[in-house]
C-alpha cells in the first residue's frame, strides 16, 4: 500500500518538541495539584531544617562564627529545599519508566526528550513555589533581602540549581528504572553534599580537604551567592560560579539522561 | 480490492542466542482483526514492539500504512495506536484527562481534540466514570480506557497486546465488543492473545506462533477444517461390544476404540449424516449405546496439535 495521506500536518521540530514538553509538564502539574504532599514534602523539609538549625545550633554558631545566623541559615535552607524538591523528578520518572506508561509514550508521535523535560519543568515550577514558601517562613524568622532585584536573582539561582539537580535525578532514574532504588541511591550523594557544605555552618573549622570540597561544590557555591545577594555584600565569584555549575551540570546531565532513556 | 494496511515480511528478532521472532510474515487489511495466538514466550509481545517502533527488528521488513517501521518510525507513530500489556493510563488523572493527554501528544488540533474525547467517551460508554480519577476504577474500566486511548487519533492500525488478560468474563465481553467496533470503523487491528476463545470470537485471521515461528495460520474456520474432520464419540454399555461396533462403524483407519472407557471414536468423512448412519447401524445390530457426542474440532485442538507436538 502506498503511504496514506496523513490527516493533518502536526507542528514538528522544535515547536512540536516544546509543545510536547508543555503537554507533559501540564500533566505532571495536574497530578501535583491532586497530590499536594509532593509540594509540602520539600516545604516541610525546608521549614524543618530552618527550625532545627535555628533553635538547636543557632546560638552556638552565631557566637562562634560571629554571623547573623538568620541571614546565614535561610539561604542554605532555600537551596536545600530546591535540592530535595528535585529528588521528586527521579522518583516519579522511575515510576513512569517502571510501569506501562513509558511504552505508550514511545509509540506516540512525540519528542522522546519531552518525557524527561516535561517532568523536570513541572518539578521546577513546583520547586519555585516551595522555595517561595520557605523564603516566606524565613522572613517570619527575620531573614531579609536587601532589594527585590537581589531577591529575584537569588531565587532564580536557587530554582536554577534545583533544575540542574532534577536532570541528575532524571539520569539516575533513566539508568535504574526503579523508584525504590532511585530513593536509596539519592541518599548516597545527598548527605555528603548537604553536610559537606556551608549550608548550615561556615566551613572554617573543617579539615582542609573537606573545606576545599565544601567551599566549591555546587550547593555551597549557590548558597554563598544567595547570601551575598541577600546581604547586598560582594558576591565574589559565587554568582558567576553558581551560573557555571548550573550550566555545567545541565550540559552533562541533559544529554546523558536522554541517552540513558533512549537506550532501554 | 482492499490493500493491506499492515505488511510484515520475514520479521526476525534475536536476543542473545534466543530467537524471539523467527521470520514472521502476515498482512492485515483495513477493517479486519488479526489474532496473533501463542503461549507465553512465543514472541507475541516482541512482534508488537517491533511493529510499534519500540524495538528494531534484526531482519525483515514491516510497513504500516506504507511507512517502514525501521526507517520511518516518526511517521509510523502517527498512524498507529498501541495498548500494551500493562495498562498505560495515569492513576491521578481522570479518563477525560488521560484521553486529552494522548490527543495532545498526537497533536490533534484543539477543537477536534475536545470533540474526539467526547465522542470516544460516548461511543465506548465511559461516561459513568469519565470524570473520576483512574485510581478509583475497576480493573475492567481501567483496561477499557487503556484500549480506547489507542483510538484517539483514529489510527489506521491498532495494536492490542493481550488486552483482556486478567479481566473478569463480563469485562472481557465488553472489551470484545469494543475491539470489534474498532475494526468496523475501518482500522486494521492486531491482537495478541493466549485465549483461543478470544481469537475464535474476534479474529478474522489467526496466526499461531510458538517460539517465534508460525506454526499455523488461516481463518478460524479454515484452521479447524485443516485439523481434520468432525469426530463422533460413542460410549457403549458393554466393552465386549467394542470390536463389533468398530467393525460396523467404518473401515478401520478412522476408528479407534478404548476399552477402559468403553469408548469408540470415529473420524467422520461426511459429518452429521455419517454420524447418523453409524449410530443407526449400531442400533440395528442391537448394541446398547449409553451416550454419544458429535464433536467439531476446536481451536484448542489446532493449538495443541501445533504447539505441543514440538515440545
Amino acid at each position: 500500500m502506498s503511504a496514506v495521506d496523513l490527516p493533518f500536518e502536526p507542528p514538528s521540530g522544535v515547536r512540536g518538541a516544546l509543545l510536547d514538553v508543555w503537554t507533559m509538564a501540564r500533566r505532571d502539574l495536574i497530578r501535583t495539584m491532586r497530590q499536594p504532599e509532593y509540594l509540602s514534602f520539600s516545604v516541610v523539609m525546608g521549614v524543618f531544617f530552618l527550625v532545627l538549625f535555628e533553635l538547636v545550633f543557632g546560638g552556638v554558631i552565631a557566637a562562634g562564627a560571629g554571623v547573623d545566623y538568620d541571614q546565614y541559615l535561610v539561604p542554605g535552607v532555600l537551596v536545600i529545599t530546591a535540592i530535595t524538591g528535585a529528588l521528586q523528578t527521579g522518583n516519579t520518572l522511575a515510576v513512569d519508566l517502571q510501569y506501562g506508561a513509558d511504552k505508550r509514550f514511545r509509540s506516540l508521535p512525540m519528542s522522546r526528550m519531552a518525557v524527561l523535560a516535561g517532568r523536570t519543568v513541572a518539578d521546577t515550577i513546583r520547586n519555585a513555589v516551595a522555595v517561595g514558601l520557605v523564603a516566606a517562613v524565613g522572613y517570619a524568622f527575620g531573614f531579609r533581602f536587601t532589594s527585590a532585584g537581589s531577591a529575584a536573582a537569588a531565587l532564580a539561582l536557587t530554582v536554577g540549581i534545583g533544575y540542574a539537580f532534577s536532570w541528575i535525578n532524571a539520569a539516575i532514574a533513566a539508568k535504574v528504572r526503579s523508584a525504590e532504588l532511585v530513593g536509596m541511591l539519592s541518599m548516597f550523594w545527598l548527605f555528603p553534599l548537604m553536610f559537606g557544605s556551608n549550608l548550615f555552618t561556615p566551613t572554617v573549622a573543617m579539615p582542609a580537604w573537606v573545606k576545599a570540597f565544601a567551599d566549591n561544590q555546587p550547593i555551597s557555591v549557590v548558597a554563598t551567592a544567595v547570601r551575598a545577594l541577600a546581604n547586598g555584600s560582594d558576591p565574589g565569584l559565587s554568582v558567576v560560579g553558581s551560573g557555571a555549575w548550573i550550566v555545567g551540570l545541565l550540559v552533562v546531565f541533559v544529554p546523558l539522561s536522554v541517552r540513558l532513556y533512549r537506550r532501554a | 480490492m482492499n490493500q493491506p494496511v499492515i505488511v510484515v515480511e520475514g520479521l526476525r528478532k534475536v536476543y542473545g542466542d534466543v530467537v524471539a521472532v523467527a521470520g514472521l510474515d502476515f498482512e492485515v487489511e483495513a477493517g479486519t482483526i488479526l489474532g496473533l495466538l501463542g503461549p507465553n514466550g512465543a514472541g507475541k509481545t516482541t512482534t508488537i514492539e517491533i511493529l510499534t517502533t519500540l524495538r528494531r527488528a534484526d531482519a525483515g521488513r514491516a510497513t504500516i500504512a506504507g511507512f517502514d517501521v525501521g526507517r520511518q518510525p516518526e511517521l509510523v507513530r502517527r498512524v498507529i495506536g498501541l495498548a500494551g500489556q500493562a495498562a498505560a493510563v495515569d492513576d491521578r488523572l481522570t479518563a477525560r484527562e488521560n484521553l486529552d493527554l494522548f490527543a495532545r501528544l498526537y497533536k490533534l488540533p484543539a477543537p477536534e481534540r475536545r470533540a474526539r474525547v467526547d465522542e470516544l467517551i460516548e461511543r465506548f460508554d465511559l461516561g459513568g466514570f469519565a470524570d473520576r480519577l483512574v485510581a478509583t476504577y475497576s480493573g475492567g474500566q481501567r483496561r477499557r480506557l487503556d484500549v480506547v486511548a489507542a483510538l484517539i487519533a483514529r489510527p489506521p492500525a491498532i495494536f492490542l497486546d493481550e488486552p483482556t488478560t486478567g479481566l473478569d468474563p463480563r469485562s472481557r465481553l465488553d472489551l470484545w465488543r469494543e475491539i470489534r467496533a474498532m475494526a468496523d470503523e475501518g482500522a486494521a487491528v492486531v491482537l495478541t492473545t493466549q485465549y483461543l476463545e478470544e481469537a475464535d470470537r474476534l479474529a478474522d485471521d489467526i496466526v499461531i506462533i510458538d517460539r517465534g515461528e508460525v506454526v499455523a495460520r488461516g481463518a478460524a474456520e479454515e484452521l479447524k477444517k485443516d485439523l481434520g474432520r468432525d469426530v463422533l464419540v460413542v460410549h457403549v454399555s458393554d466393552p465386549a461390544d467394542l470390536p463389533r461396533a468398530a467393525e460396523l462403524a467404518g473401515d478401520g483407519a478412522d476408528v479407534a476404540t478404548d476399552a477402559g472407557h468403553r469408548m469408540l471414536t470415529v473420524q467422520l468423512g461426511d459429518g452429521p449424516p455419517e454420524a447418523l448412519a453409524v449410530l443407526r447401524r449400531l442400533s440395528d445390530a442391537g448394541i446398547p449405546v449409553e451416550d454419544f457426542q458429535l464433536r467439531r474440532p476446536t481451536l484448542d485442538d489446532v493449538f495443541l496439535t501445533h504447539t505441543e507436538v514440538r515440545r
